[in-house]
């Protein structure tokens, strides 16, 4: 057996070595500031993040069973790489939006920390999408865990934020020991961690001890994957930490963790486990339905816009759970186009909240009013992302919805359907007011507090718009890349 | 000026596209899921395209006539919009295609109201949208239960014309019938889906209100004859009595609703509410002459009903309100926007020699074949329709006339110009209507042969 790495597999664990190595240089420059880095630290992690988008590209999938046993070399692991990266630029530019409000540039707030962290959760999100055993699903997880419970109180003079920062991390911990113990479980029935080795391991259990330890193992695992996914029951935290940790990290929790929750669901459960047990399929359609109904009642009675962000993005969780009840490898394209379109849709709406940010003080969706007087492009743009994610046709966000339908009703879950279909009439209702309130008077628009003109911000929401449009228009050739994706099953 | 175009297509190819199997566009648009872009102009869509192609540019128009809009690019880039999404529908054969865009055409018209309508605009543009979206919730749901059954065949599709032979059993012929007549009759709208109607037409610019009730309504009885009696024929004839019923009840309720409104505009949407709901009786009443009359019917409302809301709308710009009895004796300072509105009064009650007559007469004489209590019923309308519409012309015309507000300033020339078309239409189908009957039965052959 070959017990050393090659270059080639260097090279293809490219990326993630440039974001290890790039994050301990950005520590460095960090160390010593002068005026000029402070003003330009910003570029460095963006470029990094180009450079490893490029790098993702053409890394060759490494074939040495000293990686592959650990990280996953195939096209789905390639696909969620550059999704992340895409989210880690999107996120860089969003936050350079956050220094540049008067009330954060104005204070004595590092920014070198925030890139440092943010390429660290970036890291995480990559190690989640790759990983080919749960020890490296649970490394991954927690880099980015606990890059995340920092720059969620990152704005260390607003008390509000450390609230965030502390009940993120109090129940992040206790789903990590979930997880931990669920992993456990797992191997102490199968005698194994790696995915792919689970699936014929399971096969052969045959005392009722082991499989109930195996069946706790994996509850275990769904749970803390759930927590992390902010699912219904385990919903809690979301609201509370979107609606006090700064507008550019709620952005990145809001894409990136909900993206890598599911990423990991979807390596684990649809790709290497593929309909292993009737049981865990109806568990999860009962949390399905339970964050279907629950999520959109509740987000109707919003009036805190990050907040109500919180409940829009458990409500979207509720139909990616759809493709994961159906629990079969054909539908994880569905679930992946959901995803695309979910990231592009959320990055303008966040891009747009942006602009209207008080870091330190409560959102609310009156802050909006009279955007459109204000500012008709960015309202033009908010709506255009309301209405993808409320699923109106033609935009792409209908026909996310409909492929994940389609999937289900083609599995016989006929009432996922149903209730997924009635509650979008309820999120059309409580997108829709949000362009109502858009659209008041200018009488009122003028009383509140001036637009915060941010280029990378604007670039960020009129970048991400255009994807939705280009997605709308011509879903032809992501289509078939998704469906790519998944002929390279193992 | 480009919302003419299709007009002028139209016009100018009516030859060609009267043939049936005529001018298709097919792409590719979702392969994986069975989506494809798939338009096709057939006999039943070509009243339906006239209808959006007329009353589109007329209701550009009306607004341009009056400076009343604010960021009025936005506003023209939202009708035309509406126009291309219409087009798109009268002409979609993909039926994942067609309920996009059936839902998709709601949103131009939403954002007219919201930003061009009254005080309540933002709560009436609301209810309208979710009302909308409420009925058509389960479309999907259906499409795929459809998509589902014609997997039989083994070539799972969701082609219109292919599902229309793919069998199905009765029992869920009744759900899916069911699930899509509630959507079409939300928009139309039917006795009893109508409680978005009065908010929605009353808080709209008077373009807005044109396009709810000359187009949208249209869309849902276009979807009748498509889906309803195009893939569902023996349910839908089963089921027809009742909705006809129902319809009726409409006809006659809107009609006295009608009669004690103290406002016009709200008259005149409670007039459209009627003749809709008469459309609707014709649709229901199982018999391709019936149909044909009902196909017709819908193009002679769009154009009365665009004409009626326009010119109460240059009524309500000179006498400065919409209510009825606070301003007599108009017709003594504007004598030609008195008879104007006469002439279209007049159609609205369908008198002989406009063309509302040709229509209701055959519907009338149809459902008298098949069911002589309901015609008797219908029949009432007639008398409701010419109360109605004469009290508004007298109170607010005749009478002793009162001082004006403002100056009185007759109908202008450009004004004329924009209504007289819509006049000659209405009284060339009603003294004639041979040609246009013709056209029309060609759609309802089509569906014959089909079945």
């Amino acid at each position: 057996m070959n017990s050393s790495l090659s270059i080639t597999d260097l090279a293809s664990m490219a990326p993630l070595l440039i974001f290890l190595f790039s994050t301990l240089s950005l520590m460095m420059i960090d160390c010593f500031p002068t005026k000029s880095t402070l003003r330009w630290i910003f570029v460095f992690p963006i470029a990094i993040q180009i450079l490893a988008a490029v790098v993702t590209l053409y890394a060759p999938l490494s074939e040495n069973p000293l990686l592959t046993r650990w990280i996953a070399f195939d096209p789905l692991a390639r696909f969620f790489t550059l999704l992340f990266i895409c989210i880690g630029i999107g996120c860089s530019l969003l936050a350079i939006s956050l220094f540049q409000n008067p009330e954060i540039s104005s204070s004595n707030i590092g920014r070198g920390e925030y890139f440092i962290l943010l390429l660290c959760a970036i890291a995480g999100l990559i190690m989640i999408g790759s990983a080919a055993d749960f020890l490296v699903l649970f490394a991954g997880i927690e880099i980015l865990s606990i890059a995340l419970y920092a720059l969620c109180g990152y704005i260390k003079n607003a008390g509000y934020s450390y609230e965030s920062s502390m009940k993120y991390f109090l129940m992040g911990a206790l789903a990590t020991a979930f997880f931990l113990y669920g992993v456990a479980l797992i191997y102490g029935a199968t005698g194994t961690t790696s995915f792919a080795a689970l699936l014929p391991a399971y096969q052969k259990l045959a005392s009722p001890s082991d499989l109930a330890l195996f069946t706790c193992g994996i509850a275990f695992v769904t749970a803390a994957l759930a927590f992390k996914a902010a699912l219904v029951p385990f919903q809690a935290w979301a609201p509370d930490v979107y609606a006090a940790a700064p507008t550019s990290v709620v952005a990145f929790m809001a894409i990136g963790t909900k993206i890598g929750a599911f990423a990991a669901f979807i390596r684990i459960f649809l790709f290497y486990m593929p309909e292993f047990s009737p049981l865990w399929n109806g568990a999860m359609s009962v949390i399905a339905y339970a964050t279907l109904i629950y999520a959109n009642f509740v987000a109707l009675r919003q009036k805190e816009l990050r907040r109500f962000f919180a409940y829009s993005g458990i409500s979207h969780a509720g139909f990616l759970l759809i493709p994961l009840v159906v629990g079969t490898a054909g539908a994880i394209p569905s679930a992946l186009f959901y995803l695309s379109m979910y990231a592009l849709a959320t990055f303008v709406a966040f891009a747009i909240i942006a602009t209207i940010d008080k870091p330190s003080q409560p959102l609310l969706m009156t802050d909006l009013s009279g955007l459109f007087y204000r500012s008709p492009l960015n309202a033009s743009l908010l709506t255009l992302s309301l209405l993808t994610l409320a699923g109106i046709p033609p935009s792409v966000g209908f026909f996310a919805k409909f492929y994940i339908f389609k999937e289900a009703f083609s599995a016989g879950y006929i009432g996922l359907v149903i209730v997924g279909s009635l509650m979008s009439v309820l999120a059309a209702f409580y997108y829709l007011r949000i362009i109502a309130l858009m659209a008041t008077s200018e009488q009122t628009a003028q009383q509140l507090m001036p637009l915060l003109l941010s280029p990378t911000a604007r670039f960020v929401s009129v970048f991400s718009a255009a994807g939705i449009i280009m997605l709308s228009l011509f879903p032809a050739p992501l289509l078939s890349l998704l469906n790519n994706l998944t002929m390279a099953l193992p | 000026m480009c919302s003419l175009c299709p007009l002028i297509f139209l016009l100018v190819h009516q030859e060609t596209l009267s043939t049936p199997e005529s001018l298709s566009l097919y792409s590719a648009w979702f392969p994986p899921l069975g989506i494809d872009f798939h338009l096709k102009i057939d006999a039943l869509s070509l009243p339906f395209l006239f209808i959006t192609a007329i009353v589109i540019p007329v209701s550009i128009c009306v607004a341009k006539s009056n400076n009343e809009t604010p960021l009025t690019a936005q506003f023209y880039a939202l009708i035309l919009g509406l126009q291309t999404l219409t087009l798109a529908f009268f002409t979609a054969q993909n039926l994942i295609l067609f309920i996009a865009l059936w839902e998709a055409i709601l949103f131009p018209i939403y954002f007219i109201i919201l930003f061009w309508g009254g005080h309540g605009r933002q709560k009436a543009s609301l209810k309208f949208l979710l009302y909308m979206l409420a009925g058509s919730a389960l479309m999907v749901a259906a499409a795929l239960a459809l998509y589902s059954y014609s997997a039989v065949n083994g070539n799972p599709t969701f082609d219109i014309d292919a599902l229309k032979s793919i069998p199905l059993p009765v029992s869920a012929q009744k759900i899916l019938l069911a699930i899509f007549v509630l959507a079409f009759a939300v928009k139309t709208p039917l006795f009893p889906f109508h409680a978005w109607l009065p908010a929605a037409y009353g808080q709209a610019s008077t373009s807005g209100t044109i396009l709810l009730a000359g187009v949208l309504s249209k869309a849902g009885i276009y979807a009748l004859l498509k889906i309803g009696v195009g893939i569902f024929p023996e349910v839908f004839k089963e089921v027809s009595p009742f909705l006809a019923a129902l319809a009726i009840i409409g006809v006659l309720y809107a009609a006295v609703a009608a009669a004690v409104q103290n406002d016009f505009k709200q008259l005149i949407a409670y007039s459209s509410l009627s003749h809709v709901n008469f459309i609707l009786v014709g649709i229901f009443t199982w018999d391709a002459t019936a149909h044909s009359a009902a196909i017709l019917q819908a193009f002679n409302h769009s154009i009365t009903i665009t004409a009626l809301f326009t010119v109460a709308f240059w009524l309500e710009n000179r006498i400065g309100s919409t209510s009825i009895g606070q301003v007599h004796g108009v017709a003594k300072h504007m004598p030609k926007l008195c008879w104007i509105t006469l002439a279209f009064a007049m159609a609205a009650i369908s008198l002989p020699s406009t063309s509302n007559f040709v229509g209701e007469l055959i519907i009338l004489e149809r459902l008298f074949q098949q069911n002589v209590l309901q015609a008797v019923l219908l029949t009432l309308s007639v008398i409701l329709s010419a109360i109605y519409m004469l009290r508004w012309m007298q109170k607010v015309f005749f009478e002793e006339p009162t001082p004006l507000p403002g100056k009185s300033n007759d109908l202008r020339f450009s004004e004329i110009a924009i209504i007289a078309p819509l006049m000659l239409i209405i009284f060339w189908i009603g003294i004639y209507p041979a040609p246009a009957l013709r056209q029309i039965k060609l759609a309802v052959i089509n569906e014959e042969i089909n079945k």
